[in-house]
């Protein structure tokens, strides 16, 4: 990634973000690491919290799958930030990088191989695929046209699949011929490991799906943690805050958002694969603008920009959707309420939950100059 | 059928299909040139027109949603068609006035992207709301056979029998009657009017306008209103001819936006080829190749963007 | 297969003790009272620990999964209320529970039955998040619901994986006791195959031999099949197809697929369309004024459709899965009991689906003398019966696919229609002259899968 055009701009780069945060980017970049292993630790620990756990999780009601489908959602939240929380650019098209994969990653385990690691790599390779032609076409126009245009092309990407294509996707049925194999099936190095089923009960992580699902996220929170600190991030940051001024340094705008949508489109088709690893199936719905609108409002009101707020959102939204929103007196109107909620973040709270969880900690902890950063990352 | 009258049947369901779209897409791409104001919520509006219209014209039974457990199990006017046509766009343009007001003007300041979430939300609440008062269930808005304002009486259902053609819903001329007046007003109102000077001029250069010390806020309202009620009127026709349900406003929208970004952001003549391009593409799709018929429609769109970025009749300086 | 529920959960090891211990007690009354019958009443020791089996506490949960949102609402929530009432009458008695031998109106095998619900909207991937949480955290042992084979097929297929019992209430499509088929789910609705067959010879006998005919389909594996069956049933009755016509899903405006219909010289139309699709094109046809020149043939109709069609249904031919007008005992007094439950209200045909559906299980549960669902599902396997008001029935055990008769109905005018009643029926085609062999059509391609 840190070819010679993309080492050239650093500095520039640099010079675009406000100084402050700069020297906050270099003491982060240290702690980099250590990013990485508190995600894994959070990872860890919460299934346990989550459905295991005394008194906590009878409160939660909290159940295994919805725990691995979080974490999908959370690696499909952070892809998408990449994009909307460090270009500012907007997406209504994402559910054609989610969805296309899972089709992708279903086809390929019904005809070639039903290795879970396979059949992501392939998910994934075709979202990327997509997302640069995709990619290419909205960013003929800029700004508002892009949100349009992707909400139109996913749109043409779902009436794909519904129709001309079902005689691969299985139409409005939805695809229901996965077969999800074992964990290391092709793997010669994992021969001890390679007739594990996904199901496996595995003691405090739930299972070996869990383990896969949660590997992968630590995996996909490390690249985007790279990626924000290479030279990319860099200029990612720049063009949001000033667009103008980052072409007047002569970066190749144009280039690098089309990179950070092939980069989100990707973390799209990881997750996307994963969802299908999870659930054996693949429902038309997935490329319906709908999945778009939801990755949209999990990341605004998780937080635009942080890293760990879209995957909050994540969390919440399907926490709500599927735990909160099945009690008989919420459930005709929780989309309402989602809805009333969502205006009101973006009216007032900008910053979204962990915007507001990072203001709250502020106000309970001494402030000093420090802290109002930490709330950024 | 002989390949003329293929052609022509072809041509009118095209004409028909695109009516509805270049009503909805007017409005957008007025909004879009002159305030740079893009309304995922314009959908909405078609929505609350559909509704109003369904409740104006006739009486309708309800049997889900809160308006049922409320213990309204009948409701709406009963007035007929005509008036609806009438009430409806003046109480859009009305909600449209306080959209502008209310939603619109707080956020021209914001980024782009916070207008599109905020009308994006906006969207979804209204969406639920009706979803919440009314079920989810589709109605049936069932044009009287006839309908009359004073002395005015029309016969609105039936077939009727076209030379070459061969017969067809005499309600789908309509259709097609009443976009051409309706486009060829506002076409005269953008065109000739003061208020349309600075409209065109506010699609040209916003900034510029502003700096010459022309009041706009006033032409904002309005442009907003106009295309309020452009929707109205477009959900009133729209929802004789679908079946009526909350999802809806969603459904217009997409194909809409396609219609404004072929003709060209803040051209009316644009909106009217784009729609009408895009009724011709799906009703000769239908002919040919009835399976890719939604699909055309993009890979139409995805042709024009590549082959001329700023749609078929934009103009060059529009395009940011 | 990626199967979360059976992971070593706290709850899973309260379920095994608490069961351990039920199963203790259950077995000793048992034996007390019923002297050892069957082997012992709900003893579920004989078994492994398979899916949610064994059922833990006094309690067993079903889930049913409606949609309770978006354009099936309305009868999803009559569905529901045919399950409520189901429950209560399983719990408490009433209704069929009295008339049915093996149900004892205390509960199934001596617990009492509790139910969780979800809201599928009409959508596969949201109808599947709410049977997973039903399975992973409310251990439901059954599932019942439906009302889009889409919905019914995603549903099935996750039953499978888990090992949970899947009733399908309204899902018409051949594949889900064809393709997709699976040892765990059960189907009482009939399919789009028997619709074809029960209306060509009603349909024919009323319009007259020799027609030529046109058919538009909604572009998905139901229409396909929908379409499929019509031609080939209505060729045998002597007339012949001009034209085919695919619609894709979701099209709002028929008008271009009519006109070509309507100038294609055709006697009769067939609109394969269900749901939102069946009222579009249905309203769309009227307003062209297509039923003047044409007869019009609407193979499956359902009570929202008829409701947004509104008077454009009058005089038009279709079948419905049941129908309050029906005449017998099972069915007027599930009209009764229904209405009195439920303030005068007249139930819809998948309302009597939901509430048969669940007996049926309860009742093979009971025969099964435990809830390990192979067992469970051996009972309900070549199940013969008679007491859903659909004359003589046969679960058939190679497919899963209820040998039932089929109602032929015509759409009643404007004025006739009352809240709940907008069908005259013509005739109940008798299970004898529909169907199909194990070997032979959908039922070709179903292999069920494993009871384990």
């Amino acid at each position: 990634m840190n070819d010679e055009t993309a080492e050239q701009p650093t500095g520039d780069g640099g010079s675009v973000v406000e100084s402050g945060r700069v020297s906050m980017w270099e003491r982060v970049g240290d702690s980099e690491r250590s990013v990485v292993a508190l995600t894994a630790i959070v990872v860890a620990i919460f299934p346990w919290l989550f459905v295991r756990a005394p008194v906590i999780s009878d409160l939660l009601q909290g159940y295994q799958s919805l725990a691995s489908l979080i974490l999908i959602w959370g690696i499909f939240a952070l892809g998408f930030n990449l994009l909307l929380g460090y270009t500012g650019l907007l997406s209504f098209g994402h559910a054609a990088f989610w969805g296309g994969a899972a089709y992708a990653a279903g086809i390929f385990s019904a005809s070639v191989s039903g290795s879970p690691i396979l059949m992501v790599l392939f998910g994934t390779l075709f979202a990327v695929l997509l997302a640069w032609i995709l990619g290419f076409v909205s960013l003929r126009r800029g700004g508002i046209y892009f949100s349009i245009l992707t909400l139109a092309f996913g749109q043409m990407a779902y009436y794909l699949a519904l129709s001309p294509l079902q005689g691969l996707t299985n139409g409005e049925n939805g695809f229901t011929d996965v077969t999800v194999g074992n964990l290391f099936g092709f793997l010669d190095a994992f021969a001890a490991f390679e007739s594990i089923p996904l199901n496996t009960p595995v003691p405090l992580l739930g299972d070996w799906l869990y383990i896969f699902v949660g590997a992968i996220t630590v995996l996909c929170v490390a690249a985007v943690v790279r990626i924000l600190h290479s030279p990319y991030g860099l200029v990612f940051k720049a063009i949001r805050e000033n667009e103008q001024r980052a072409s007047f340094v002569g970066l190749n705008v144009w280039r690098y958002k089309l990179m950070a949508f092939i980069l989100s489109g990707a973390f799209a088709g990881v997750a996307g694969s994963l969802f299908v690893v999870h659930g054996s199936y693949v429902p038309v719905e997935s490329l319906y603008w709908t999945t778009s609108g939801e990755i949209v409002i999990m990341t605004v009101l998780g937080g635009v920009g942080s890293m760990v707020g879209p995957m909050v959102g994540a969390g919440v939204y399907l926490y709500v959707e599927n735990v909160v929103s099945a009690n008989s007196a919420i459930q005709p109107y929780w989309h309402l309420i989602l809805g009333l909620v969502f205006v009101a973040v973006i009216a007032l709270f900008p910053e979204g939950i962990w915007g507001i969880v990072g203001r709250l900690r502020d106000m309970i902890s001494t402030p000093s100059p420090d802290t109002e950063q930490e709330g950024d990352n | 059928m002989s390949i003329v009258s293929q052609l022509a049947t072809i041509l009118l369901n095209g004409l028909q299909q695109g009516a509805i779209y270049v009503l909805v897409a007017i409005g957008l791409s007025i909004i879009l040139g002159t305030l740079k104001f893009v309304n995922f919520a314009h959908g909405a509006l078609y929505l609350i027109g559909t509704y109003l219209g369904l409740l104006i014209t006739l009486t309708i039974r309800v049997s889900d949603g809160k308006l049922a457990e409320w213990g309204f199990g009948q409701v709406g006017l009963g007035w007929g068609f005509l008036p609806a046509l009438i009430i409806v766009p003046i109480i859009v343009f009305g909600v449209g006035l306080l959209m502008e007001r209310f939603v619109a003007r707080p956020f021209y300041d914001r980024p782009d992207t916070d207008q599109i979430l905020l009308t994006f939300g906006l969207a979804i609440v209204v969406q639920e709301a009706f979803k919440i008062l009314f079920g989810g269930q589709s109605y049936n808005f069932a044009r009287p056979a006839r309908t009359s304002l004073g002395p005015l009486e029309l016969q609105l259902s039936g077939p009727i029998s076209l030379p070459v053609v061969g017969t067809i819903g005499i309600w789908r001329l309509y259709v097609i009657a009443i976009t051409a007046v309706l486009v060829a007003l506002v076409y005269l109102l953008i065109e000739y009017t003061d208020f349309g000077l600075v409209v065109r001029a506010g699609t040209r250069d916003a900034e510029m306008v502003r700096l010459l010390g022309v009041k706009i806020t006033r032409p904002y309202l309005m442009v907003f209103g106009v295309g309020a009620a452009l929707a109205g009127i477009a959900g009133v026709v729209g929802g004789t001819l679908y079946a009526v349900n909350p999802n809806i406003g969603m459904d217009v929208l997409v194909p809409s936006f396609l219609v404004v970004v072929i003709g060209g952001v803040g051209s009316i003549r644009g909106a009217v080829v784009g729609g009408i391009l895009i009724g011709l593409t799906l009703s000769s799709l239908v002919a040919v190749a009835p399976q890719w018929s939604q699909v055309g429609i993009y890979v139409l769109a995805a042709i024009i963007l590549l082959t001329r970025p700023q749609g078929l009749l934009g103009s060059e300086e529009v395009a940011p | 297969m990626a199967n979360d529920g059976t992971g070593q959960t706290r709850r899973d090891v309260v379920k095994m003790t608490g069961a351990a211990g039920v199963a203790g007690i259950a077995g000793l009354t048992g034996c007390l009272s019923d002297g050892g019958g069957g082997g012992g009443g709900g003893n579920n020791g004989d078994y492994p620990a398979l899916g949610n089996f064994p059922v833990q506490g006094d309690k067993v949960t079903f889930g049913f999964n409606v949609p309770q949102s978006g354009p099936y609402a309305s009868e999803g929530k009559d569905e529901l209320r045919a399950y409520k009432l189901a429950v209560k009458h399983l719990n408490n008695g009433g209704g069929w529970v009295d008339n049915w031998e093996d149900l004892s109106g205390d509960g199934i095998l001596d617990k009492q039955v509790d139910y969780v619900t979800g809201d599928t909207g009409t959508d596969s991937d949201q109808a599947r998040k709410q049977a997973s949480r039903m399975i992973s955290r409310d251990n439901v042992m059954m599932i019942s619901g439906g009302s889009s084979s889409a919905v019914a097929i995603a549903v099935q297929g996750l039953c499978q994986q888990k090992k949970v019992m899947f009733m399908a209430c309204l899902t018409h499509s051949n594949d889900t006791t064809g393709k997709d088929c699976e040892r765990y789910g059960f189907r009482e609705m009939f399919n789009a195959y028997m619709t074809g067959q029960a209306l060509a010879p009603v349909v024919t006998k009323e319009y007259g031999k020799d027609l030529k005919f046109y058919q538009l389909y909604a572009d998905y594996s139901w229409g396909k099949t929908q379409q499929a069956s019509m031609k080939q049933f209505f060729e045998k009755e002597g007339w012949t197809q001009v034209n085919s016509v695919a619609t894709p899903l979701g099209t709002k405006d028929y008008n271009s697929y009519l006109s070509e219909a309507a100038n294609s010289g055709a006697d009769a139309l067939f609109l394969n369309h269900y749901g939102l699709d069946g009222a579009n094109s249905l309203k769309g046809a009227i307003q062209a004024g297509l039923d003047q020149n044409m007869e019009i043939v609407m193979p499956l109709y359902n009570r929202p459709m008829a409701q947004a069609a509104g008077g454009a249904i009058e005089g038009i031919y279709g079948t419905v899965a049941w129908d309050s007008q029906i005449d017998n005992e099972p069915s007027n007094s599930f009209t009764k009991f229904f209405g009195q439950e439920y303030n005068g209200r007249v139930p819809s045909g998948p309302a009597q689906l939901a509430y048969a559906q669940t007996l049926q299980y309860a009742a093979a549960a009971e025969r099964a003398g435990t809830f390990y669902p192979p067992e469970v599902i051996k009972q309900l396997e070549g199940h013969e019966y008679s007491n859903l008001g659909m004359e003589q029935e046969t679960m058939r055990k190679c497919d899963h696919q209820a040998q039932r008769a089929v109602p032929v109905v015509k759409g009643l005018p404007k004025s006739e229609q009352k809240s709940g009643k907008y069908f005259e029926i013509v005739q109940i085609t008798s299970r004898d002259k529909l169907g199909y062999e194990c070997g032979q059509g959908p039922a070709a391609e179903c292999d069920l899968g494993p009871y384990k």
